[in-house]
């Protein structure tokens, strides 16, 4: 697989921890849709925690129980996530239209089962997407988790899908 | 091999796939609705903006809005009229029905195809043995517009066998509710759902209809049906209807096969917070409800207004109680005129609005005050999704949503319909 040098695997931050079964609106509710992003970050996830969108901090790390990201598979939903300036975003399983959105959009995500089991609040967390690393620092704990497939981690490495659609004219045969 | 691999395979230019494998397929039609099809449009016109190679395969169908109640909304219905303009593809506008009856009515979905969209409940459209998967805007703007193509990862096949005979009173749409409960929400997550057995087999069309739509609550990927002599029939009836596209699978054997037996079960209802809160009706029955909604993605089907005039025939609705009719599509409420369905639910109370989505997030109507509440049948119920998030969501049976619109408060249908009655 080649990463482009720029791509980071490795992501270092605090954790915002968030319960299972979020739907997508309560990432951005559908009223705000159309509003610009500037307006549609300042409340995302509001709904269960309204200091995540106020205090969330450059490199965060959003940690979500089960089926993160359920419901409606509206990209604007990862977009907004990604546009708070969160660094990745852990669930113990992702709604699959979420997981896919996010390589899609250039968020790094990774799975790790019964994450919210083992991480708090603020704790200091070492993710690595290709390793399949997953570390809290504050709780000494480790996992080690199956990467992506590689077709997801050169979207992500390309900073997307339509970047990797732009860049590798060979996007459609190297799927393996 | 099974039938979403047999899809997936041919479309891919591949002999065989496996679950795992990740290919690019051509893909036969993108539907998007008036909450997508701006953003889409958008991200396609900013970062691709070439001529659309197919434009013939992207549908728009303006469906959670037939008449925009602001200026903004106005706005932007009118920039996405301009874009399919612009861009020479299908739109059916305000006032056509729900996006995924529209697509069906008007054969734009075929046995066999692919078929991809943003809305979640896109994988309905496996009801007729395509493989429908929901996507998200970069997926479409990014490689169904300009190259007809899309990614897939090969899901892994679950059979959900369905048998027994429903006890009167108890309807298709009872079993789904329930099924979700049983199964569990997010508990398929990735899988390919096949719904299967005697049950499911006896169904007509529309009432099959009820079982892939569930498939964005449990977490899969897709659902299916496989195509037989219902499908067949149906397609037949279809504008283009193409019985030659049909596949079904080898009938490898599935290793994970779930069953259920649906003949000792009562009325369900999914009461807030989520579609995966499903109780027996007796544990809901006497909520005052202020609203009772016929529609939705897999409501406002001609057999929903059929069951709700065996209840409501020749009765009148609670005075609290306000009914909203709506058609998933203008074929629908074409047929309740011929069946003088209109003329019965309008003089029980009821109230028709135009084909749409209905109340479905509240972008044209269903909105509610904290306290009120509404039995329907849409497919979400989570607070805040139709106004005030102290507001309640009750999803059930056509059946129930009428008996309920009758007494005001949430009704056990068998008191009403009688013993071989409706199924």
């Amino acid at each position: 697989m080649s990463v482009n040098p720029e791509f980071q695997t490795r992501y270092e931050g605090r954790a915002w921890t968030f319960p299972a079964n979020i739907p997508t609106d309560a990432l951005v509710k559908s009223r705000y849709v159309f509003d610009p992003m500037e307006e549609i970050v300042k409340h995302v996830l509001e709904d269960y925690n309204p200091r995540f969108p106020l205090e969330v901090r450059p490199g965060d790390i959003v940690v979500a129980g089960h089926h993160f990201g359920q419901s409606s598979g509206r990209a604007i939903a990862t977009k907004a996530l990604k546009a708070t300036g969160i660094g990745c975003v852990v669930s113990s399983a992702f709604s699959r239209t979420f997981y896919r959105n996010c390589f899609e959009i250039g968020l790094p995500s990774l799975e790790v089962p019964e994450v919210t089991e083992f991480v708090e609040d603020g704790d200091h967390l070492v993710i690595d997407l290709v390793d399949g690393l997953f570390r809290n620092e504050t709780r000494n704990i480790e996992r080690s988790v199956p990467p992506a497939p590689p077709f997801l981690l050169r979207m992500l490495a390309a900073g997307g899908l339509i970047a990797l659609t732009q860049s590798d004219p060979d996007w459609a045969q190297r799927t393996d | 091999m099974n039938l979403v691999e047999k899809i997936l395979a041919r479309a891919s230019g591949r002999e065989s796939v496996q679950p795992g494998d990740v290919v690019v397929a051509e893909v036969d039609r993108l539907v998007m609705h008036d909450l997508s099809a701006y953003l889409t449009g958008k991200v396609y016109d900013e970062r691709i903006g070439k001529d659309l190679p197919y434009p013939d395969r992207v549908v728009t169908v303006f469906d959670h809005h037939f008449s925009p109640p602001t200026e903004q909304q106005a706005d932007v219905l009118n920039r996405t009229r301009e874009w399919t303009a612009r861009r020479g593809t299908q739109l059916f506008d305000c006032g056509s029905g729900n996006i995924h009856n529209v697509l069906m009515q008007n054969g734009l979905v075929q046995p066999g195809q692919i078929v991809v969209g943003s809305d979640s409940h896109t994988p309905v459209h496996g009801t007729v043995g395509a493989l429908a998967v929901a996507l998200g805007n970069d997926s479409h703007a990014g490689t169904v517009m300009p190259f007809g193509k899309a990614w897939f990862r090969v899901p892994e096949l679950v059979q959900i066998e369905l048998t027994g005979t429903l006890q009167p009173g108890v309807t298709p749409r009872d079993v789904a509710l329930w099924l979700v409960h049983e199964l569990g929400e997010g508990s398929v997550i990735y899988k390919a759902l096949e719904f299967t057995g005697d049950f499911i087999k006896g169904l007509d069309f529309w009432d099959r209809w009820l079982f892939p739509v569930l498939c964005v609550d449990l977490g899969a990927k897709c659902g299916y049906v496989e195509p037989d002599e219902v499908t067949r029939a149906f397609v037949e009836t279809l504008p283009g209807g193409r019985v030659d596209l049909l596949v079904n699978g080898d009938g490898d054997p599935v290793e994970d096969v779930r069953r259920f037996d649906v003949s000792s079960l009562p009325p369900q209802v999914a009461m807030p917070p989520t579609v995966g809160n499903v109780h027996a009706i007796g544990d809901a029955v006497d909520t005052p409800v202020q609203w009772a909604e016929l529609g939705g993605h897999g409501g406002g089907r001609l057999e929903d207004f059929r069951l709700a005039a065996e209840v409501l025939r020749g009765r009148h609705i609670h005075p609290g109680t306000k009914l909203n009719l709506v058609p998933g599509s203008r074929e629908v409420f074409r047929q309740a005129l011929e069946l003088g369905l209109v003329a019965e639910l309008h003089e029980a109370g009821g109230t028709w609005f135009p084909p749409s989505t209905g109340s479905n997030q509240t972008a044209n109507m269903g909105a509610m005050s904290a306290g009120e509440a509404m039995v329907s049948t849409h497919s979400r119920n989570f607070p805040g999704r139709n106004g005030s998030t102290k507001a309640s969501m009750f999803l059930a049976s056509a059946l129930t949503v009428a008996a309920s619109a009758l007494e005001g408060k949430i009704a056990d249908p068998r008191g009403y319909v009688g013993h071989g009655g409706a199924q």
